[in-house]
Order: structure tokens, then C-alpha cells, then sequence
């Protein structure tokens, strides 16, 4: 790693601590905080510690099933008597994970084409930034649905249809950025002795404005896994008997009124991901938007 | 001023253009046969290739996409595989009544998310504040979807006060001449006085108003709360308040008009959420809306049917969009 | 200032809102809605009431609604096993069952006023027969129609075709006015109509709802109690449906899940009627592919089917295994064939003799995406398979994708496991046989690739046969299956039945499992 690279690096590692100072101080943000990196360790060990492992990919119960909550299944069982505890525990390794690789995939496509918009300028700049300024012009949701619903359902086209409709907000982003370190002295160094322009755009522009996009992105996981359950709500993601919370609520519409369980719990468990990821989100904005940045 | 439009003008066009090509490469890697649909179950191959030549399935891409967007012109947008029936006929006759939710939902996003907003930003990190912001945090994190269902639960099932669905009574439909002027069932009750009518309607549309509405609350509460707070921030706000203006004034006034932009650009989008979220909900509701009209063409891959109702969405956000831009372009503080 | 006035406006508005939700709530405002509601009919129904507006056309949904708009000559019942005449008052055949003459009934008026005679009957089935679209093979058959008299049609046939049951079926046998000649293509889908039924068609909201109102000079004549007007809507949300007949808005409804029905057995004003259907479930083996090429293989995953659970849990029991693919009521069915039964020692043993004695193989099972009970079948077969160390996918698709894909040219690339329903269209064995299993040239139904000479000989002889001796053609088609149980293109998981919810005020409902989900309307009437 080049030189320049380390140096750009120190003053933001302060800026970090100085950060995570903050993020510490508010009681709401460091609350989601800990329910965040709660459900990332129920996603890691959820296998091991759901009361019915057998109940999440394979196994019917049928003879019990639709059973109201109780101490033996805490949210009930669905209509081929699963526990519903189980299956929703385990959905939250589903959830974060196609998340996790719905951003990663979007910003896989969003910063090469930002990086190389911004370097390059003039009519490359012009072509990408109109594609994107197309693929922005659906309403949300709109486009991933579409492309969910032509490719097929499941949860990999599910992801892919999210990071195909979400790219562009990255590359939006990275090329703002891409620009104003266009001219920068180090860039400027490295083209001086001939650096190809793309090893340029790889090496220097991309590790210089990554980290507002990784932030970004970090605040974006829960609109994703909001927008996975939609589409799996209606059957454009994951396939049965996958233990996803889209697709256990569509279920549920068809035995909703005899069993309010089926329903309320998966939702629930989306709402509250959602809720403390967006939560975090919002915390981290503040922190830092220099506006209000303040002690 | 005339060459900002013109610019922006243009610029809607070819993003117009944009869409259309995006929706229609998009339906052409689909894995079924719009021939064999056409015909309808159990179809001979040799109806299948009768309906293939006659639907220009047969053409080269090219010359399909162009003839699309020949037809698209002049507002055709093909017809249904399903019903056979002119898109362009199916969605006039869908659309007034999700436009009536999404006008309702939007109201009282504004009309609350905006008060909401500044309530948050004249009290910041007070109760109020912390109040609002979770409020508002917790109405975008909301599975709109899970909302609808849990609403009927609560209201149908357990309560018994409201419908669980549907736009309108069947007693009502069978008892009254249903009002057709303008094809919005609450806007012609209104102007022919029918209240009984416009009073199911309202009725009926509480369960799916709400849940749409939560959406855009969160979304114009937050976003009015921070603009305000930042231009609480500038100079001339400190100005008017050393003055010794009435504080309503200063926050009322100067402060909330000065952040039109921001809030301009966000009731646009929550609009576009709004839209959106009518194809999740109105199915749970039996909405008769293009909402259900898109769900149950997406089951049956209707792709003329899921094109149309995609463009159509899409113009219509890129046509607010240009709205709101020339209405923020107008107001003379942002013009720059 | 301008903020104002809107302001006022919008304050306004949502006062008149408020003012018309509040005060309204408590008033009873409604005039008198017994007398005028006794005479509406409304049936909830699970999907869009009409596709297609041409009876010549129309091959889905429709037959809900087309039925009680035009007749065709004759009407079949199944159970009694007996047609019944219609339009036709009486009809007979030639010996070698290839020349068939209807008398026609005297007096019909079409909807337009003109009278029903034989120019009508020869102008609807040609049209629908050069029309070619929808059901319109089933006229194959036919070769000429003769006018012999105003009130006597004759047809010849090319090959001895149960023409009775042809003309009874319930799509694309319907007699329509041949003033439909002179009007634009377009007519039909404009919302009209020209039949000989007992209703009009009054107003249709597309894909949504359908109102129908008596028809004043209807042959039959209105003496008697009758509804006056139907209303068929789509109602698609099953809870939606069954708050409407619990709540006593609609008259009867369809295709509830079984929790459903259930909680509703307890209502005082709801009936519940279940009643055969020609309705069969097959889960398709593709059998030209490993592991399923090879027929042991086939019979194990037969054995390790869990017919009763699926049939007690997918349908709430309102549903039969079944016994070969023709299902129960309708002629041609075995009641004595073979049936497999979940035994997973047997499917075991099986699977040892054809060299996978631990399994340790994918199947992929797709199946209709929306279909509760297709899916619920599937999780549970799932669930066995992996007994087995069988890893079965199961990937609900929408039909036309999941059929797109069973017709991939290469077999690897399809499915080996396609979950499929099959519904009558005239009342035939044949119908099932050949669509299902006839080998094909080009894949079309036969989703299994099933290939047996033999067997397709057979069931063509039979089908030659059914329009001259019924029961000896009844004997091939039996043998004919036989020879499926013993190959096993298929799991024949099991036959549905139709599930009436209604209410109990709600008189004359009569299912005919030869009309899927019809309710002849004329023949029904509130207490």
C-alpha cells in the first residue's frame, strides 16, 4: 500500500475514536448498537440455539399444528406445526445475510462505476451519471420488484433485483467524492509518473472515498431488509420452507384470522431489525454530519 | 429561469426514454412463453404460434422495441395477456382509486409529519423531541405489509369496528346508484352530495390510509426536523430572534418557509413511497387499485400488464420530480 | 396570504370528512334492504369471474359466469352419469356413432330477440371452431354441420367422438346469436354478449366484478322463486371472503383453507357443503432424466408420498387419495386399481434394488406458486424425502414459468418433479389420458415425457370407441391406467373436492363437478 494511502488514514482514525465518543454518549444509538450486534451474534449461533433446529429447513409437525403460544412453542406453530420461535430466530440469519450481500453486491457495481465516473470526467462521467440518473427515476422499491419479478422467485434473484435497482445511489455518492480527490496532490503524483489511470482509479480514488459509502451502506442494511420482506411478501423472494420473515407473513394472510401468532411474530421481528438498524443509522448520521456535530 | 427548464425539460425526456428501455430489456429475459399465455391453459402449438405471429413475438427486438415505443406514444400500452383487454383501458379504470389513497395518505403525512417535525426541532433532546424521533425512526422501519394485517387483526377481528377490505359495501353498491362522473368513487359522492356513499367510502379507507400514511409521516417528520434544525442554525434566524420576534413567528415563518426545498423534495419521494406501498397493501385490503392490479399480474407474469403499470409509475415520479424541482426552482431564495 | 386560504380550504375538507365518518357511523340511514336484497345473488369468487368475453374463446375462470349467460345443447351430469337435454330436446346417433342429429327446442329467444334455430347452432360451433382458440380442440371431431330443417342439426364426425359429452361441456359449446356475424371483432370484449341463459349481462367492471340481470323471455320462464340478479366478484384475499359470508354480505364463496372452514362449521347462519370434484393433483415425475428414468426409483417415491397427511393436512380432508388419474365420480375411474401407500420400508427396498440404497440424490419440485394446498403438499413430501437422504427443492413458480421450463428442450434443464392439477373439460377419461400421458411429438401436458406405444394404442381405440359402446370403452381406459400404476410417470396425490361455504337462507345450490366452481344461478333462490 502506497505511501499516501497511510497517511490520508491518520487523521481519520482520530476522527473515528472521536466518533465512536459520540455514538457512545447517545443512549438511544448505543442501545440499537447493542441489540444490533445482538442479532448479528442470534444470526451467527441461531442454529444452536433455537429449540427446534429440526423445524427450520426440513421437519413437519402437522399434528400440531396452529397451536396458540405457549411454554412449549413460545410464538405458537404455523400451519404444518412448526415453531414459529425457532423459525423466526433463525430468520434473522437469513435477513442479515442477504442484506450483508444485497449492499455488498450493490456496492460492488456502485463504486467501480462512481470511482471511474469521477476520475475520468467529460463523456464517460456523462454516460454513467445518466444511467443512474434512469435507474433513480423509479420509485422505490418499483424497479426491484419488476426485475424481482421477471427473473423468477427466489431469495439469490430477490438480492440480486435489490442490488441491481440500489447501485446507483453509490455510484452517486463515490463520484462526488471521486471528484474533489481528483485533484488532489497525490493523484496528481501518481499520474505524473504514469500510472495507468485505471491503477489510479483502483489504488487512490477508491480507498480515499470509501469510508462515506461504507458508512452509507451500514445505514442503508435496514431499508434492505425491509425491502427483501417485501418482496418476499409478495413471492418474489425466498422459496418455502425457508424460515424468512417476508415469506412466513405472506403465509400467514391465508390463516391470519385464526392465528394472530402467525402473523404478529415475524413481522414483529422485522420491525424491530429494522428499527434498531435505522435507529443506528440515524445515530451515525448525526454523528457525522458536521453541522451538528457537536460536543 | 428558461434555460434551467428547458435544461430540465430535456433531461426528463431522456430519463423518460431511460425507463422505458430499462422496463423493456427487463421483461424480454423472462422465462415464459407471452404466446402461449395468450391463448390461455392448455394451448395447442399451433395456437401458440398463430398468437406469436399475431403479438409480433416473431419480430426481431429491435423492431419489437420500436414498436412499443411507437405505441407508447400514442398512449398504447399493449394489451393483457390475461384479460386480452387494452393495459392502458385497465389502468384508467385501476387508477382513480389508488390515486385517492395515495392523496388521502399523503394529506395526513403533511399535515401531521410536517407539525411533527417542528415540534421535534423547537425542542430538540427534550421528551418531545425523543418522542417524535422515535415515532418517526419507528414509521419507516414498519413492514407497511405486516401494518395492514395487524390493523385488521385489531380492528376487524378483535374490535369489530372497521371493515377488513374492499372499497365499498356490497349493501350500499346494491341500495345506491354509485356516482361514475369522474371514476373517483370519493370526489363524485362528494360533488353529487351522496353521503352515505362518501361515508363508506371514508370508512373503508381508514384501515388502508393509515397504513400507507405511516411511511411518509416518519419520512416528512424527520426530514422536516432536519432542515429546520439547520437553518435554525444561520445567522438571520439568531437576527430575528435578538429582534425579539415572537418565537412561533421565527419557526413558523421565517424557518419552515426557508426549509420548502428540502420538505418539497421529500413529499415527492414519499409520494413515490406511497405509490409503491399501495402494491403491497392493496391486495391484504382488496383495494381495487392498481396495487392488486400489479400483484396479480406479477403471479400470472401478465408482462404488457406489469410494464404498464411499472412505466406508469415511473413517469409519474419523474414527472413530480420535475414539479418539484421548478417549484423550488421558482421560489426566489433558491434560485442562486 | 395564500398559506392561509389552503390552509382553510384543507381544514375544510377534512372537517366534511371527519363530520361524514362521525355522524354516519351510528345512522341508519340505509332504506329497507330485505325486499331488494332478496332477490341479489352475490358469489364471491376467488380470482377474476371472466378472461375472455367470447364464448367461442373463453377457457378459464369464465365458466363461471358463462354458464348462467348462454347454454350449450346439452348439459352432463355426472353423477347420475346421464346428459341432460338443453337447447337440444332430444338427439341420435348414427350405428357407427359418426352421424348425430339434434332436434332443437322450439320458442328460445336469444338476448337480441332473435330466435334460436339451427343456423345459429352451425354459425356457433363453426366460429368457435375457426376461431381455434381456448377449448375449441374438443370439437375435433367434427367434420360438417347440416341444417336439415329451422329446428334440426346434423353433425359428422371423422372419427366416432362422444359427441354428447362434446356438446355438453362447459366451455366452448355454447350457442350463440348469429347476428354476432354482422358486429366488429371487438364486440365481445366491449362487454356484450348474445347467449340463450337465463341471465343478461348488466355491467362488468374488467377483471373485478360481474352483475347479471334476469332475462324476461328466458325459455324457461321466471314462475317460482329466482334472483333477479347476480353479482360475481373477485374477492382473492381468503380472509376477505370469509368475513363476507360470515358477515352474510355474499351469498356463498369458494376455495377457503380449511382453518377456515372449520371455524366457520360453528356459525348458525353459514352451511358448508364439500361434493366431488373433477379436480386431481398429480406431482409429475420427469422421466427422462436421473434418477427418475428409472422406474424403480419412481415407485419408491411413490411409496414414500404421505398420501393421508397431505390429504388430512394440505386439504383438511376435503380431498381423497386418489386411485389412477381419473378421478372418483367421473366414468372410467378404477375403483378397484391399485394404490400406493405411504410406506417408507417399501420405498426403501426399492430404492435398494435400483442402486440407491441411501438415496444421496437432488430433486428439484416446482408447483404453483400461490396454491396453499400445492405448497403444503410439497413441504410435507419434502419432509419425508429427506427420510430417505433425498434432498427435495421446492420452488413454487408461476404456472406459465414452471411450464416454460417443463418444456426446455434439454431434459436436465427441467424440473424432475412438477406439481400439476388437472381439471375435465368435456367428460372424458380421455381428456386426462392423452393430455396427460399420449406421447407427444412436441411437450405440451404430457409433463411426465411418459412414452408407451402400447398404451397410447389404447386409449386412442378407446376414445374411437366412446361414442359407440361407453362401457367397453370404460374397460380399456381402466386397463389402460393400469399399465400407470405400474410405470409410475406420476404421483396421483389426490382428488379434490369443491368446498361450498354459503349461507343457509341460500336454497337450490347444486355442484356438478363437469362445471368446475359453476353455481347455476336460475336453479337457486333465497328462503
Amino acid at each position: 500500500m502506497s505511501l499516501a494511502i497511510g497517511k490520508a488514514l491518520k487523521p481519520r482514525i482520530k476522527e473515528m475514536r472521536f466518533s465512536l465518543y459520540l455514538l457512545n454518549r447517545n443512549r438511544l444509538t448505543r442501545l440499537s448498537l447493542l441489540i444490533v450486534l445482538a442479532l448479528i451474534v442470534i444470526a451467527l449461533v441461531a442454529p444452536l440455539i433455537v429449540p427446534y433446529p429440526q423445524h427450520i429447513s426440513v421437519e413437519t409437525n402437522p399434528q400440531d399444528k396452529l397451536l396458540a403460544p405457549s411454554a412449549q412453542y413460545f410464538f405458537g406453530t404455523d400451519e404444518l406445526g412448526r415453531d414459529i420461535f425457532s423459525r423466526v430466530l433463525y430468520g434473522t440469519r437469513i435477513s442479515l445475510q442477504t442484506a450483508l450481500l444485497a449492499v455488498g453486491l450493490a456496492l460492488l457495481i456502485g463504486i467501480p462505476l462512481g470511482a471511474i465516473a469521477g476520475y475520468f470526467g467529460g463523456f464517460v462521467d456523462e454516460l454513467i451519471m445518466r444511467v443512474t440518473d434512469v435507474f433513480l427515476s423509479f420509485p422505490p422499491l418499483l424497479l426491484a420488484i419488476t426485475i424481482a419479478a421477471f427473473m423468477g422467485p427466489s431469495l439469490q434473484n430477490a438480492m440480486l433485483a435489490i442490488a441491481l435497482s440500489w447501485w446507483p445511489w453509490y455510484t452517486r455518492l463515490i463520484r462526488g467524492q471521486a471528484v474533489s480527490i481528483r485533484e488532489r496532490q497525490f493523484v496528481k503524483a501518481a499520474r505524473a509518473i504514469g500510472t495507468p489511470p485505471f491503477k489510479i482509479v483502483f489504488q487512490h480514488i477508491v480507498p480515499n472515498c470509501i469510508s462515506p459509502v461504507i458508512v452509507q451502506a451500514s445505514m442503508d442494511i435496514g431499508g434492505v431488509i425491509l425491502t427483501i420482506a417485501s418482496l418476499s411478501f409478495l413471492g418474489l423472494g425466498a422459496q418455502p420452507p425457508t424460515p424468512d420473515w417476508g415469506l412466513m407473513v405472506s403465509t400467514s394472510r391465508n390463516y391470519f384470522l385464526n392465528a394472530w401468532w402467525y402473523s404478529i411474530f415475524p413481522g414483529l421481528a422485522i420491525f424491530v431489525t429494522v428499527l434498531v438498524f435505522n435507529l443506528l443509522g440515524d445515530g451515525l448520521r448525526e454523528i457525522m454530519d458536521p453541522k451538528t456535530r457537536k460536543l | 429561469m428558461r434555460s434551467f427548464l428547458l435544461k430540465r425539460l430535456g433531461l426528463g425526456v431522456l430519463v423518460l426514454l431511460g425507463v422505458i428501455t430499462v422496463t423493456f430489456f427487463i421483461t424480454r429475459v423472462i422465462p415464459s412463453d407471452p404466446a402461449a399465455k395468450w391463448v390461455g391453459p392448455r394451448a395447442t402449438p399451433q395456437q401458440i404460434e398463430v398468437a406469436r405471429v399475431e403479438l409480433g413475438l416473431d419480430q426481431p427486438l429491435y423492431v419489437q422495441f420500436g414498436k412499443y415505443v411507437v405505441d407508447l406514444s400514442q398512449g398504447d400500452f399493449g394489451k393483457s395477456l390475461r384479460s386480452h383487454q387494452p393495459v392502458a383501458e385497465e389502468l384508467k379504470s385501476y387508477l382513480p382509486a389508488t390515486i385517492e389513497l395515495v392523496v388521502l395518505s399523503t394529506m395526513i403525512a403533511v399535515f401531521l409529519g410536517i407539525p411533527l417535525g417542528v415540534l421535534s426541532a423547537k425542542r430538540k433532546d427534550q421528551m418531545v423531541d425523543h418522542f417524535s424521533r422515535i415515532f418517526s425512526v419507528g414509521a419507516v422501519s414498519l413492514p407497511t405489509f405486516w401494518v395492514g394485517l395487524f390493523l385488521q387483526l385489531l380492528f376487524y377481528r378483535y374490535l369489530g369496528l372497521l371493515p377488513l377490505g374492499d372499497q365499498l359495501s356490497m349493501d350500499i353498491k346494491l341500495l345506491y346508484e354509485i356516482p361514475n362522473i369522474t371514476g373517483f368513487l370519493l370526489f363524485d359522492s362528494l360533488i353529487t352530495g351522496n353521503f352515505v356513499i362518501l361515508q363508506d367510502v371514508l370508512i373503508h379507507m381508514i384501515l388502508p390510509g393509515i397504513t400507507i400514511a405511516l411511511y411518509p409521516l416518519g419520512l416528512v417528520a424527520r426530514m422536516t426536523r432536519s432542515a429546520l434544525l439547520e437553518i435554525l442554525n444561520e445567522d438571520y434566524i439568531s437576527a430575528a430572534r435578538s429582534y425579539g420576534l415572537p418565537e412561533r413567528l421565527v419557526l413558523w415563518k421565517y424557518a419552515l418557509k426557508n426549509s420548502l426545498g428540502p420538505t418539497v423534495t421529500v413529499v415527492t419521494l414519499s409520494i413515490g413511497y406511497t405509490l409503491v406501498n399501495t402494491f403491497l397493501i392493496e391486495a391484504i385490503f382488496s383495494w381495487p387499485g392498481i396495487g392488486s392490479y400489479i400483484s396479480s399480474a406479477v403471479i400470472s407474469l401478465d408482462y404488457p400488464a406489469i410494464m404498464g403499470v411499472t412505466i406508469f409509475s415511473a413517469v409519474a415520479y419523474v414527472i413530480l420530480n420535475l414539479v418539484a424541482d421548478i417549484i423550488i426552482a421558482f421560489d426566489p431564495r433558491v434560485r442562486t | 396570504m395564500n398559506k392561509n386560504k389552503t390552509r382553510i380550504i384543507v381544514l375544510i375538507i377534512f372537517a366534511i370528512f371527519a363530520l361524514t365518518v362521525i355522524t354516519g357511523c351510528g345512522g341508519g340511514n340505509k332504506a329497507d334492504s330485505g325486499a331488494q336484497k332478496a332477490k341479489i345473488a352475490y358469489y364471491a369468487f376467488n380470482s377474476e369471474p371472466v378472461l375472455d368475453w367470447d364464448p367461442s374463446v373463453e377457457f378459464s375462470n369464465g365458466i363461471v359466469v358463462m354458464n348462467n349467460i348462454y347454454e350449450p345443447l346439452l348439459r352432463f351430469d355426472p353423477m347420475e352419469n346421464k346428459v341432460t337435454p338443453v337447447l337440444a330436446e332430444e338427439y341420435t346417433k348414427s350405428e357407427d356413432g359418426l352421424t348425430w342429429v339434434f332436434k332443437l327446442r322450439k320458442g328460445v329467444k336469444f338476448h337480441d330477440g332473435t330466435e334460436m334455430k339451427a343456423d345459429a347452432v352451425k354459425f356457433s360451433i363453426e366460429r368457435t371452431k375457426e376461431l381455434n382458440q381456448g377449448a375449441a380442440y374438443i370439437w375435433d371431431a367434427v367434420q360438417e354441420i347440416n341444417i336439415k330443417d329451422d329446428y334440426t342439426v346434423e353433425f359428422k364426425l371423422s372419427y366416432p367422438a362422444p359427441l354428447d359429452l362434446i356438446a355438453s361441456c362447459g366451455y366452448a359449446a355454447f350457442i350463440m346469436s348469429p347476428k354476432v356475424a354482422e358486429q366488429p371483432e371487438d364486440w365481445f370484449s366491449q362487454g356484450n354478449e348474445a347467449g340463450t341463459g337465463p341471465y343478461k349481462l348488466q355491467s362488468t367492471k374488467m377483471g373485478e366484478e360481474v352483475v347479471l340481470t334476469k332475462f324476461d323471455a328466458y325459455w324457461q320462464g321466471w314462475e317460482g322463486n329466482h334472483f333477479d340478479k347476480v353479482i360475481i366478484k373477485k374477492v382473492p384475499e381468503t380472509s376477505s371472503r370469509r368475513q363476507l359470508v360470515e358477515k352474510g354480505e355474499a351469498d356463498v364463496t369458494i376455495e377457503l383453507p380449511y382453518e377456515d372452514v372449520e371455524a366457520l362449521k360453528n356459525n348458525a347462519n353459514v352451511q358448508i357443503m364439500d361434493a366431488p370434484s373433477f379436480q386431481n393433483l398429480f406431482f409429475c415425475f420427469n422421466t427422462e432424466k436421473e434418477p427418475l428414468n428409472n422406474k424403480l426409483v419412481r415407485q419408491a417415491l411413490s411409496y414414500a408420498f404421505p398420501y393421508e397427511d397431505v390429504v388430512k393436512y394440505a386439504m383438511g380432508s376435503y380431498a381423497t387419495q386418489a386411485k389412477g388419474p381419473i378421478p372418483y365420480g367421473h366414468w372410467g375411474h378404477g375403483e378397484n386399481l391399485f394404490q400406493y401407500k405411504y410406506d417408507l420400508n417399501k420405498a426403501k427396498e426399492l430404492l435398494a434394488q435400483a442402486g440407491l440404497p441411501n438415496g444421496g440424490f437432488k430433486l428439484l419440485l416446482t408447483y404453483m406458486s400461490g396454491d396453499e394446498a400445492e405448497k403444503k403438499a410439497a413441504e410435507l413430501y419434502k419432509a419425508e424425502l429427506a427420510k430417505l437422504n433425498i434432498d427435495l427443492e421446492v420452488r413454487g413458480m408461476p404456472w406459465d414459468s414452471q411450464w416454460e421450463m417443463a418444456k426446455s428442450k434439454d431434459p436436465k434443464n427441467r424440473q424432475d418433479i412438477l406439481g400439476m392439477y388437472w381439471w375435465v373439460d368435456y367428460a372424458s377419461p380421455y381428456s386426462w389420458l392423452y393430455s396427460l400421458f399420449h406421447s407427444e411429438e412436441e411437450v405440451l401436458f404430457n409433463l411426465n415425457y411418459y412414452k408407451n406405444d402400447k398404451f397410447d394404442q389404447l386409449i386412442d381405440d378407446a376414445n374411437a370407441k366412446s361414442g359407440i359402446d361407453r362401457a367397453a370403452a370404460e374397460k380399456m381406459y381402466i386397463d389402460a391406467q393400469q399399465m400407470l400404476i405400474e410405470d409410475v410417470p406420476s404421483v396421483f396425490a389426490y382428488d379434490k373436492q369443491y368446498v361450498w361455504v354459503f349461507n343457509k337462507q341460500f336454497k337450490g345450490l347444486k355442484s356438478n363437478a363437469a362445471y368446475p366452481n359453476t353455481i347455476f344461478f336460475y336453479d337457486t333462490y333465497r328462503e
